[in-house]
């Protein structure tokens, strides 16, 4: 429990962090005062404004201790599996075993943010001939080459297919590097013909059977590749233990993201609701702590709607966000114009939707994987995107984009189409690469003008 | 809008044009349906404005749509997903021009049965589309027939290269008169003519930028290898003995082995290079990508590692700049450097 809803700084919050321990904070074993991640080399962290909760510190330090959750569970006997681009299938699977820790090396597409390029990965990336004109991800190369970032994963999974060209060009790259991977297909969603058996997937689509039996078959492969390292049987009872598990970590997000985007206050800020999002995909190496992170941060945030405090005023102007942004400040600053985010799409829909408990489970996470917003077309993300603009009440859309990424040149522009045209919405394109430090001034010209307009509107 | 409640515009009289995108589709199919295939190699078109300039978005893949919407005379455009640009350019069509589209679900993996079986699923799929747009159920050899008659019209091509391109021998078997009329592929010409010996490799080039090829014989290099997707790699040979012993194996088996980098993984692209390059002239190698290709930029590093040949980078924004006197320049130093 904490008190007023305020956004400190960094120092800030080690000073407030003394004043909880001396009040008698209980942490978990990851806990400490955040500034401590600055001395890792984390030096984005001192531009960022956090929230001050208590429940907001677990999580910060929960996400910041990651790679250390890592080489202690390699320490302890446990296998690690990197599962790259899928977002959310294969660590369900992994997690279903014991002896089992899955990551997403992907995600060392922020580390240029949060170290502030002073890590060098994107260098690396460039000696590698993956330059500025792919995606930020290309930090992976530089993480896997350096190895200073995340331990080397005991096996490689990446899905290709209708995923981005930038991520199975940088995949093939570190496969020609001499990391192994195992490539699977996960193909291009389509609707079912009128001759054709369709099937309903999580999140409101639909798919031809055909299709969700292939990627069932293409699971299965990995299934046994998975049983393969951990010299364990993955059987259905055991899966549909670990589909609860990732089940509960989606049914406190979803009560989270309700809350959070529909309170009249913004009870908790954008960031800090990014990051919970995040942990949805492979539970920040620890599934079972990230359900008690999230119950915190959940609690804290029904205090907060309950006693009706939060951030902003109650016309601040509700935001939809298209896309993860590659600099964290970016959220910061859209609460700095006078703006909350109502409503996300951050790539990994499918991994916030509950996978049916009703269905073999192979067959449920097959019709997940498809549910992926980045294998359908842009206009079924649309479709997605003008549903929850309407559940949560949102005034504006922004589309966020990736520099380089190949999905980023197309999808905006129909995104953009079709929300105008169902909901009348303002929407706004940015670009937010690594660092925003220069592009600042434009950035909040931008973001205040959209904010504006929503306001003109009311 | 559904691709497929789009209203047709077919004159009875005119054949049908289908136009597609990528090595990955059968001319021979489509004809086999009764249409006219034609694997549409943008120019690109002046002014075209149905695909607006966006940051980040592939000049190829952007002119192919402009070019394709521009077609007065097709029954339907067929888009492949082996490249994410063109895959997205599909929800874009879908939604800008009045004919059906066809997105072909091509996988990139390739080494499971599961694979090989989605992509037979997927001809069959374009089969049932082409038969809605009005073509016909293929009956007895109708498809054999066709791939006969389009293999030795790739053969015809070998002899006669410089009268081909993928896009002229696409069309011609069910429009002889077109081979011949268009000819702006460099023929592979180590042995008649004089100059450093050189490959080009690459993804697909614009008509206009097949200048390259012009510009390189300028430079005083020959042409020795031609692995463009437009050139000598996006062909798909069929071998006649086993089109008559089982021809839908073949057809489908034999383009689902075109080599690209986009495979994953990518092995038998280089296996296919390596074999190119055994016992070819070959001093050194060009590759050409347009801005925004991730698949083949990618490769450039790999491909120096591996082919131990110098090699050339030229990326383009699809502006007509190959011809440059910058791309020139560069192109010069690089031959030289090989004399």
């Amino acid at each position: 429990m904490s008190g007023t809803p305020r956004q400190i700084t960094l120092q800030q919050w080690d000073r407030e962090y003394d004043r909880l321990r001396a009040a008698g904070l209980s942490e978990p074993v990851y806990g400490g005062p955040l500034g401590r991640h600055v001395a890792d080399g984390d030096t984005r962290l001192l531009k960022l404004r956090y929230d001050n909760s208590p429940a907001a510190l677990r999580l910060w330090n929960f996400l910041l201790t990651e790679e250390d959750r890592l080489r202690a569970a390699r320490h302890s006997g446990k296998k690690l599996v990197g599962t790259m681009k899928d977002l959310g299938t294969v660590p369900v699977m992994a997690y279903s075993l014991d002896n089992l820790v899955a990551f997403y090396p992907d995600g060392a597409w922020w580390i240029p943010c949060v170290m502030e390029r002073n890590a060098g990965l994107l260098q690396i990336a460039d000696t590698l001939g993956i330059d500025e004109s792919f995606c930020p991800v290309r930090a992976m190369l530089g993480a896997f080459v350096t190895g200073a970032h995340f331990p080397i994963p005991d096996l490689l999974t990446c899905s290709v297919g209708a995923t981005c060209d930038d991520f199975s060009a940088i995949a093939q790259r570190l496969s020609a590097l001499g990391h192994p991977i195992f490539w699977w297909e996960i193909p291009h969603r389509r609707a079912p013909e009128a001759d054709e058996k369709a099937v309903e997937l999580p999140g409101g689509f639909s798919a031809p059977a055909s299709l969700v039996r292939f990627v069932r078959s293409e699971l299965e492969r990995i299934r046994l590749l998975l049983e393969d390292l951990s010299g364990h049987t993955m059987d259905e009872e055991t899966l549909a233990q670990g589909v609860a598990r990732a089940n509960q970590v989606r049914l406190i997000l979803a009560q989270l993201r309700h809350l959070a985007f529909t309170a009249p206050l913004c009870p908790m800020p954008a960031l800090e609701m990014l990051i919970a999002e995040m942990l949805a995909i492979h539970f920040c190496s620890d599934q079972e702590e990230t359900i008690v992170v999230l119950q915190d941060l959940l609690a804290e945030v029904e205090r907060r709607v309950t006693a009706g405090v939060g951030y902003l005023s109650a016309d601040a102007a509700r935001v939809f966000w298209v896309n993860p942004v590659a600099d964290l400040r970016v959220m910061n600053l859209l609460e700095d114009c006078g703006g909350r985010v109502c409503g996300t799409e951050y790539l990994f829909a499918h991994a916030l939707d509950p996978i049916p408990t009703d269905l073999p489970p192979m067959e449920a996470l097959a019709r997940m994987a498809l549910a992926d917003p980045m294998v359908g077309s842009a206009a079924d993300r649309a479709t997605r995107i003008v549903a929850d603009i309407r559940r949560f009440g949102t005034e504006a859309v922004i589309v966020s984009r990736i520099p380089g990424a190949s999905h980023c040149a197309l999808e905006g522009e129909i995104i953009g189409e079709i929300v105008r045209a169902e909901c009348g919405l303002p929407v706004l394109e940015i670009e937010v690469p690594s660092l925003t430090d220069a592009t600042q001034a434009t950035l909040r010209t931008r973001l205040e003008a959209l904010v504006e307009i929503v306001k003109e509107k009311k | 809008m559904s691709a497929e409640r789009k209203k047709l515009r077919v004159d009875p009289i005119k054949p049908k044009t289908i136009v597609y995108s990528c090595p990955y589709v059968p001319p021979e199919w489509i004809a086999a349906h009764g249409f006219k295939p034609r694997r549409l190699i943008p120019l690109p078109l002046e002014g075209a404005s149905t695909i607006p300039r966006i940051e980040g978005l592939c000049p190829y893949a952007r002119a192919f749509g402009n070019d394709a919407a521009a077609c007065g005379d097709m029954a339907g455009i067929v888009l492949t997903t082996m490249c994410d640009q063109m895959r997205r350019l599909f929800d874009l069509l879908v939604r800008r021009v009045d004919v059906p589209v066809f997105l072909l679900n091509v996988p990139s993996t390739w080494q499971t049965p599961a694979a090989q079986r989605l992509y037979q699923e997927e001809l069959k799929r374009l089969g049932r589309f082409l038969v809605r747009l009005g073509g016909h159920r293929l009956e007895g050899q109708e498809l054999e027939n066709t791939m006969s008659q389009y293999e030795v019209m790739w053969e015809l091509s070998e002899v006669f290269p410089e009268r081909s391109s993928c896009q002229t021998l696409s069309e011609s078997v069910v429009a002889p008169s077109m081979l011949g009329h268009r000819t702006t592929r460099p023929r592979s010409d180590s042995r008649s003519v004089p100059g450093v010996p050189i490959g080009v490799i690459g993804g697909p080039l614009m008509q206009r930028d097949r200048v390259l090829f012009d510009v390189i014989r300028d430079c005083g290099a020959c042409i020795d290898f031609d692995g463009t997707e437009t050139g000598g790699r996006g062909k798909c040979h069929l071998d006649l003995w086993y089109v008559r012993k089982d021809y839908w194996r073949e057809l489908m088996e034999a383009y689902f082995r075109i080599p690209d980098p986009a495979r994953r993984p990518n092995s038998e692209f280089y296996q296919w290079l390596r074999q190119e390059l055994k016992g070819s002239a070959v001093r050194g190698l060009v590759l050409h990508h347009y801005v925004w290709c991730d698949k083949w930029h990618a490769e450039f590093a790999r491909m120096k590692e591996w082919i131990q040949l110098p090699m050339l980078r030229l990326d383009s924004e699809g502006e007509g700049e190959l011809d440059s006197p910058r791309v020139r320049n560069r192109i010069s130093a690089f031959v030289e450097t090989l004399r």
